[in-house]
């Protein structure tokens, strides 16, 4: 991440105030603000603008809680810009730039990478303060590797003290010995409590029996007492008389004996110790100086009985180099048997050798057998050459009878094989197969869909009930017209509707008849109307009544029958007369009802006329009705007309126009069908045809021609397979005919090769001879053999060689020998004649004896000087100390009054005894005066003298005794009380041990908290260390080589190089190296300000490895170089200029004569420089 | 018309579990708990002028040989005594295990049931039979109810009985019986004894535990105390709880969940503490503080544990004085998913080596090792009945290196956090 511009809106003492940090590639930027003008408050700001503004700051003096405001434009590492605004508050203080709309952290976390505040403020971050504690860190720490290392790449300066505080804690509670930490100190607590639970609580016992025994006890305790008294006081006066009577007696003795030393002079204190000093030294003096004188006398003599050693001294040199050739001589002396018994070996073996090459030779001649090293090397190269010709001749004499045998065996192996049969012609026919394969495939997709079309026909016609019809005749019918369907169907629908209209006024009109008659039956019944004709009637009957009367009159015959008629047609009427007047009466009567009912006869009367019409009106309707079905019946045999081609029985015309549309689908499907059926036979044909071909070419390889049932795919797939089949064949004959050839040419190189050899072997045999003729060899010797010769001359010429070096050798010791007697000869001559015949090495040996004894002599000789010089010295010391003694003695006999040293004794036994007698005395007088109570020694003294001593034992006895037992008694009953009081006390129902028993579990309750907290601290320093050590071996080589290039700049060369070491216990530091290698300086050596660059060189390191592996987070820095020189400053300014390239450094500073510095050093392309205030 | 007391597992004497006393804790409050609830039982038996009252087992603690704690007993039975109300005991597997059952005189108003075999028992004027057994030894493992003499017709008939029933969750399965059975019996109320928890089993008849009268440690939380019981005349039996105790155990869950920094966290227990408080006006409460939930304070609060319980605790003295006690703060917090990422560099391998090492058991042991000097020293009390202490569990290990981890990092970056 990156600032592009932090904007101080309103915090601290700015407002609107932007500093503006885009410039750069990362860039270091410098906010330089002199003393009061916001420096710390821009620093805060910037964290507080990440991470929100703490409810307690220091920054609201101006601007109010409410109105702070922090805004600034970040970039990220991937390149993305967010411009936010930090407010103060509870909550979704982020703001977008306008300051309305809030912004989620996540959005800015986004940006950060996981640094949290506290790891920004840390590894991001660092002040004076930090680099002053890193730095006391280092030098305290003594250069701990693992901790430095750790707090380079974690920014934590203070390991070390988090570290001691860990401790620090866990010792405060808990140590393994210690008493006072919390939980030693509780758990001695608790175990107090224990003990005092245990005493407080009580087993279950009788009260009463306690309370009870308490009470006896305490009254026969007063009654003792009281006795206890009286004999207590007597005793005591008896005792102190008793006692004065030996005091008495041992103070009458002390005075006689004082009267006996009365004039006795005091001596000091330690006078006898000074006098018997005095003496004891004086005898000492005496003694010492007695013993120097003797043993000066006993030296001289010493001396004169010595030897002198001056001759052979003199020719010390010569004899111990003698002495040391001596040795030597012997050994050569014990060599030369063992050189003579080799050299004579050596020669005993040549001759063996000899003899068992050539006999006639002798040792001296052997060396016309030499054999010359090119001859030599010619018989061994032609060795070998014949091994490589016999080794050669013998595989192609094995490999010729394998060659045949295999040729033999593939010959074997192809007349097995069968013989392919021709396939060309099955190829070209299964070529023709393949291709039709395709057809096949379509003719059963295309009979399908036959099948299927025919099936829907069949349903459809089964449906339109045309089942008689095939197929291929229903192309043909003659289907009417829609437009001849709809005009029959207008016809019917007018005919039907004319029929119904009919219908309807026909049911009308019988509906009106029918009323009509009703009504006129509801007249009749009403009263029968008589009607005009009703009265014709009545007339005519009584015209006819009136001739038979009037025949009658007339006397005309009337028969009886006509009169008897008439009669009857009156009822009632029994004569003609009768029935003649009756018809007047009925006559008029209807007459009088026709001229009476004249509107019931009218109504009547048209009631009648009614009927008729309605009447006739039926009857037209029939006739209507009747032709009008008449014509329908027509038009329908005219419909069905037009269907009889189709065969098909017509229904209702609108039905058969949906019927028609069924038919002319029916006709294209079965169009369709028989358009598929043609393509089926097509398809079919060429599919047979390529079958055909195929089952023909298999006839003539004598296959089937056709397997039941088979497809062209199958019948394909047998071809294909009987083609593959007999390829495969014919490849195998060629394989076999290929390898068959292979090993007849393999045959014929064998022989030819078998033949050249043995070319080669003739002429190496011509070779041979030539070659081994000097050894005296046969031409038909082996190489062996030759071989073995030339080794056994070998070694004969190696033996005779070596025999003459022992011989060399050999005269030389003879030699040395001799000259080494010479040289002692001449030596014993010259110091000791006595030895000139003795042998040499005796001689030289006793010559190193003599000389020895020499050297002891002289040793001695001085020793004995040195001492008889001390004797001397001594001798002179005692006299002067025994002088100053006498001195002393005379002083001390005038102080005891006496003349004599050997006085002096007595006086001070006088002095002695006078000064013990007095105080014995004072002693006595005190002891009197204290028996006696305080009376006066005198007064007291007669007093006791007044008593008998002889009866005071007796008394004071038998008071004793009574005393010891009443106060046993009293004890006794003492204890008996104490007891019972504590029992019952403790049996008062009290809580004292319940109360007991809560205090532990309070301090249980504490000691739990307090242990798990050490349990915390523990595993807490432990896992820490585990981690400082683990993060050393990752990341020590990186950081180290980093930091120790910043030092050396930092440190302006004065240190080369910081690495590890390890510090006399074994433990890796960290040491400084000075330039050249020359000096190591651990860093307890370094001065503050360095262990200060030192911190910060590891810091940036540990920042820059940070920085390979991590997206970049701005560097605060906060005035760290105040106490840094000039030139030092320069150089840890330059760092951070190195280490703007990888990430934003923002450099905040009080001292204007760093930025001066920084201007003047750094690269101004890097360098960004911002004034505050 | 009559009433009684029924109350069991009063436990004289025995001590309130681990409370560790803190500056400010009402440390005069707690003392005598089990006494003063006791008194408060006595108390209400005179109060309500009961008929008699019913212990049902379990007036000592088992390993208690004070021979005070009877005494004592015996002079609060001397109160009763005064006021002519007989006491009913039956001895509980506590007291068949206690010193002081075997050697205590009891006044003549205490009846004490026999273990060998039931009894009943029958009062001057009241048609009221009492039946019980005690138990004879400190594990009874038989059935004591199937013995128990039948119903006496005429009579309200009570059993008192000392029991596991058909087993309770932490409690010895003591005297087992079926529900079915005590039914059977035929008896009006079965006063049972030895779990704590109240419960009323069944209503007809009345088959009713009531409690123990005092919470002892911090799961035996709300209230305690004894059943009152009405019997008689037109009315239907009824039962009404009295609380006695003197210290309530609660457990105070704080939901830390969005809390900006440790402040808010405190600031929300208050408002917790003030609920409770008026819920329990009269007694002093003894508050398990749970502070759970996702929040950004988790690091804060992780980091320094007792400064934060300290913090919670003077809250409680301040607002709550005498009538609370905050027993144990326990973090249960975590951190917000957004602080989740992990840094690089020297921190993260601290972090990382965190995070192998509470997933490797053997690790988890090595890291217990270091204390096993401190193991070696902690005494017998310590071990009885803690789950704060288990060294030898990488479980518990772990939880440790959970609280170590925040409590490092601060450490580590102590620097202007506050600035």
């Amino acid at each position: 991440m990156k600032i592009l511009r932090l904007d101080l809106i309103a915090c601290g003492p700015f407002t609107d105030t932007a500093i503006d940090l885009a410039a750069g590639t990362e860039g270091l930027h410098i906010v330089y603000g002199p003393n009061e003008a916001g420096k710390s408050s821009a620093l805060r700001a910037l964290r507080h603008l990440l991470y929100g503004i703490p409810e307690r700051t220091p920054d609201a003096f101006r601007h109010p809680f409410s109105k702070m405001r922090i805004g600034a434009v970040l970039k990220s590492a991937r390149g993305e810009a967010l411009e936010v605004v930090r407010r103060k508050g509870r909550g979704s203080t982020l703001r977008h730039a306008d300051d309305k709309t809030a912004i989620e952290e996540t959005e800015l976390q986004h940006f950060l990478n996981g640094v949290d505040a506290d790891l920004f403020a840390t590894m991001f971050g660092i002040g004076y303060e930090d680099l002053v504690r890193g730095g006391r860190e280092i030098i305290q720490g003594g250069g701990d590797l693992g901790r430095l290392i750790f707090a380079a790449g974690s920014g934590a300066s203070n390991l070390g003290v988090v570290l001691d505080e860990l401790q620090t804690d866990a010792d405060t509670l808990f140590r393994p010995t210690g008493q006072k930490q919390k939980i030693n100190e509780a758990v001695g607590r608790l175990k107090q409590h224990r003990s005092v639970l245990k005493e407080s609580q009580l087993p279950g016992q009788e009260w009463a029996r306690h309370d009870r025994a308490l009470k006896t006890a305490q009254a026969q305790k007063t009654g003792v007492e009281e006795k206890l008294g009286i004999a207590q006081r007597k005793l005591n006066r008896l005792q102190r008389i008793a006692e004065a009577h030996p005091v008495m007696a041992r103070r009458r003795e002390i005075l006689k004996g004082l009267e006996a030393v009365a004039g006795a002079a005091l001596l000091p204190e330690g006078f006898a110790n000074r006098r018997t000093e005095a003496l004891t030294r004086l005898r000492v003096s005496e003694s010492e100086r007695d013993q120097a004188l003797a043993a000066l006398s006993n030296l001289r003599m010493s001396v004169a009985g010595l030897e002198d050693p001056a001759m052979l001294l003199d020719q010390a040199e010569g004899i111990e180099e003698l002495h040391q050739e001596l040795g030597s001589q012997r050994k050569a002396a014990k060599d030369r048997i063992a050189l003579e018994t080799r050299r004579n070996t050596l020669r005993t073996e040549a001759r063996q050798i000899l003899r068992s090459l050539r006999e006639d030779l002798t040792i001296e001649e052997a060396e016309r057998l030499r054999v010359r090293k090119p001859e030599a090397v010619r018989i061994q190269e032609l060795g070998a050459e014949y091994e490589r010709i016999a080794t050669r001749i013998e595989s192609g004499r094995e490999k010729i009878p394998e060659y045949t045998r295999q040729i033999a065996g593939v010959e074997a192996r192809l007349s097995a094989l069968a013989k392919p049969r021709p396939v060309d012609a099955l190829k070209a026919a299964l070529a023709l197969g393949e291709e039709a394969l395709p057809l096949e495939q379509q003719l059963k997709s295309v009979c399908t869909e036959k099948q299927a079309l025919r099936q829907a026909c069949e349903q459809s016609r089964a449906r339109l009930g045309l089942s008689a019809t095939s197929l291929e005749e229903l192309g043909r019918l003659q289907a009417p017209a829609v437009e001849t369907i709809r005009i029959f169907e207008d016809r019917f629908d007018s005919l039907e509707r004319r029929l119904s209209t009919l219908a309807e006024e026909t049911r009308k009109t019988a509906v009106s008849l029918s009323e009509t008659g009703h009504r006129l039956e509801e007249v009749r019944l009403e009263r029968e109307v008589p009607t005009e004709a009703d009265l014709e009637a009545a007339r005519k009957l009584r015209g006819r009544g009136w001739g038979l009367i009037a025949r009658r009159l007339e006397s005309e015959a009337v028969s009886a029958d006509e009169q008897q008629l008439f009669v009857r047609s009156f009822p009632g009427a029994a004569s003609l007369s009768a029935a003649f007047a009756a018809s007047i009466d009925k006559s008029d009567a209807l007459a009088d009802r026709l001229r009476r009912e004249a509107d019931r006869v009218a109504v009547k009367a048209r009631l009648l006329a009614d009927q008729a019409a309605f009447t006739e009106q039926v009857k037209q309707l029939g006739e209507e009705l009747a032709a009008g079905r008449a014509e329908k019946a027509a038009a329908a045999a005219e419909w069905a007309g037009v269907w009889r081609p189709l065969s098909a029985t017509p229904r209702s015309p609108r039905e058969m126009r949906q019927w028609l549309q069924d038919f002319r689908t029916l006709v294209e499907k079965a169009s369709e069908a028989l358009k598929r059926s043609v393509q089926c036979e097509a398809l079919q044909a060429e599919v047979d045809g390529a079958g055909s071909e195929l089952g023909r070419c298999l006839e003539a390889m004598a296959e089937p021609s056709a397997v039941e049932a088979e497809t062209l795919s199958g019948r394909v797939k047998r071809v294909r397979s009987i083609v593959a089949a007999e390829e495969q064949l014919g490849r195998q004959r060629e394989e076999l005919v290929r390898e068959k050839t292979r090993f007849e040419n393999e045959l014929e190189s064998a022989s030819s090769r078998l033949q050249a050899n043995e070319g080669e072997l003739r002429r190496w045999q011509k070779d041979w001879e030539q070659a081994v003729k000097p050894l005296g060899l046969a031409a038909d010797v082996r190489p062996g053999a030759a071989n073995a010769v030339m080794e056994e001359l070998k070694s004969l010429f190696d033996k005779l060689r070596e025999a003459e070096v022992l011989q060399q050798r050999l005269d030389g010791i003879e030699r040395d020998a001799e000259a080494f007697m010479r040289r002692v000869k001449a030596l014993a001559s010259a110091v000791a004649a006595d030895l000139a015949a003795r042998p040499a090495d005796e001689a030289a040996l006793e010559l190193q004896r003599r000389l020895t004894g020499a050297r002891q002599t002289q040793s001695k000789r001085q020793t004995l000087q040195k001492q008889s010089d001390q004797a001397q010295v001594k001798m002179q010391q005692a006299a002067v100390a025994m002088a100053e003694i006498a001195a002393q003695l005379k002083g001390m006999c005038m102080e005891a009054g006496c003349r004599l040293s050997d006085d002096l004794p007595e006086a001070e036994r006088r002095s002695a005894q006078r000064l013990q007698l007095e105080a014995r005395l004072r002693h006595e007088n005190e002891r009197l005066l204290q028996l006696g109570g305080g009376t006066a020694v005198d007064e007291f003294v007669s007093e006791v003298a007044a008593i008998d001593p002889d009866g005071i034992a007796g008394d004071i006895e038998r008071l004793k005794e009574q005393i010891q037992q009443i106060s046993a008694e009293k004890s006794e009953l003492d204890q008996a009380i104490g007891r019972e009081n504590a029992e019952l006390s403790r049996m008062d129902g009290g809580d004292r041990a319940a109360v007991i028993a809560e205090e532990m579990q309070s301090i249980l309750g504490g000691l739990e908290r307090d242990v798990q907290q050490y349990a915390r601290l523990k595993i807490a320093t432990r896992v820490l260390n585990l981690a400082i050590e683990r993060f050393r071996q990752k990341s020590q080589g990186p950081i180290l080589k980093r930091a120790s290039n910043r030092f050396s700049r930092i440190t302006c060369g004065s240190f080369e190089d910081v690495r590890a070491d390890h510090d006399p216990d074994g433990n890796p530091v960290l040491v400084g190296v000075r330039p050249g290698g020359k000096e190591i300086v651990p860093v307890e050596g370094m001065s503050d300000g360095t262990a200060d660059q030192l911190f910060l060189a590891l810091r940036l390191a540990g920042l820059e490895h940070y920085l390979d592996e991590n997206e970049p987070m701005p560097f605060i820095v906060d005035d760290i170089l105040i106490k840094f020189d000039n030139s030092r400053a320069a150089a840890a300014l330059q760092a951070l200029a190195e280490i703007s390239a990888k990430t934003q450094v923002i450099f905040f500073t009080h001292h204007r004569h760093l930025v001066e510095l920084a201007v003047t050093r750094i690269d101004e392309a890097v360098l960004f420089v911002h004034g505050l205030g | 018309m009559f009433k009684f007391i029924h109350a069991a597992d009063i436990h004289l004497d025995s001590p309130l579990l681990k409370l560790d006393a803190y500056e400010g804790a009402p440390v005069g409050a707690i003392r005598g708990a089990t006494r003063r609830a006791f008194e408060n039982l006595v108390q209400t038996a005179l109060d309500e002028k009961v008929a008699f009252v019913l212990i049902a087992g379990d007036l000592y603690d088992g390993d208690w040989k004070d021979y005070n704690t009877g005494l004592y007993f015996v002079s609060q039975m001397g109160k009763l005594r005064e006021a002519g109300i007989p006491v009913f005991v039956v001895a509980g597997n506590h007291d068949a295990a206690s010193t002081i059952t075997k050697s205590l005189r009891l006044p003549e108003n205490v009846r004490l049931f026999p273990a060998d075999q039931p009894a009943t028992a029958r009062m001057k004027g009241l048609d009221v039979a009492v039946h019980g057994q005690s138990f004879g030894s400190p594990a009874v493992t038989t059935d004591l109810s199937r013995l128990y003499p039948p119903a006496v017709p005429g009579c309200f008939n009570i059993g008192l009985l000392h029991t596991c029933v058909n087993g309770r969750e932490g409690h010895a399965p003591y005297a087992p019986c079926t529900l079915d059975a005590l039914r059977d019996k035929g008896y009006d109320y079965w006063a049972l004894g030895h779990v704590h928890q109240r419960e009323v089993l069944l209503e007809n008849p009345w088959v009713v535990f009531a409690g123990n009268t005092q919470g002892r440690h911090a799961r035996e939380t709300g209230p305690k105390g004894c059943m009152l019981v009405s019997v008689g005349g037109s009315e239907p039996l009824s039962l009404d709880f009295r609380p006695l105790d003197v210290v309530r155990w609660e457990v105070a869950v704080i939901d830390a969940g969005g809390a900006g920094r440790g402040y808010d966290v405190v600031d929300r227990f208050r408002a917790t503490l003030s609920a409770l408080l008026a819920r329990s006006p009269d007694v002093l409460s003894v508050a398990r503080v749970l502070i759970d939930g996702e929040t950004a304070a988790h690091d804060e609060l992780q980091a320094d544990p007792e400064r934060w319980a300290n913090e919670i605790r003077s809250v409680a003295v301040d607002e709550g004085g005498d009538h609370v006690w905050v027993e144990k703060v326990k973090l249960r917090t975590r951190p917000p998913v957004a602080k989740l990422a992990k840094p690089d560099g020297a921190l993260g391998e601290l972090l990382s080596l965190m995070d192998e090492l509470a997933a490797d058991p053997e690790a988890l042991r090595g890291l217990g090792s270091e204390l096993s000097e401190l193991e070696k020293k902690l005494p017998r009390e310590f071990r009885e009945g803690t789950d704060g202490w288990r060294p030898d569990e990488p479980g518990w290990l772990a939880g440790m290196l959970s609280e170590v981890r925040p409590m490092l990092v601060q450490r580590l970056l102590r620097k202007r956090a506050a600035e």
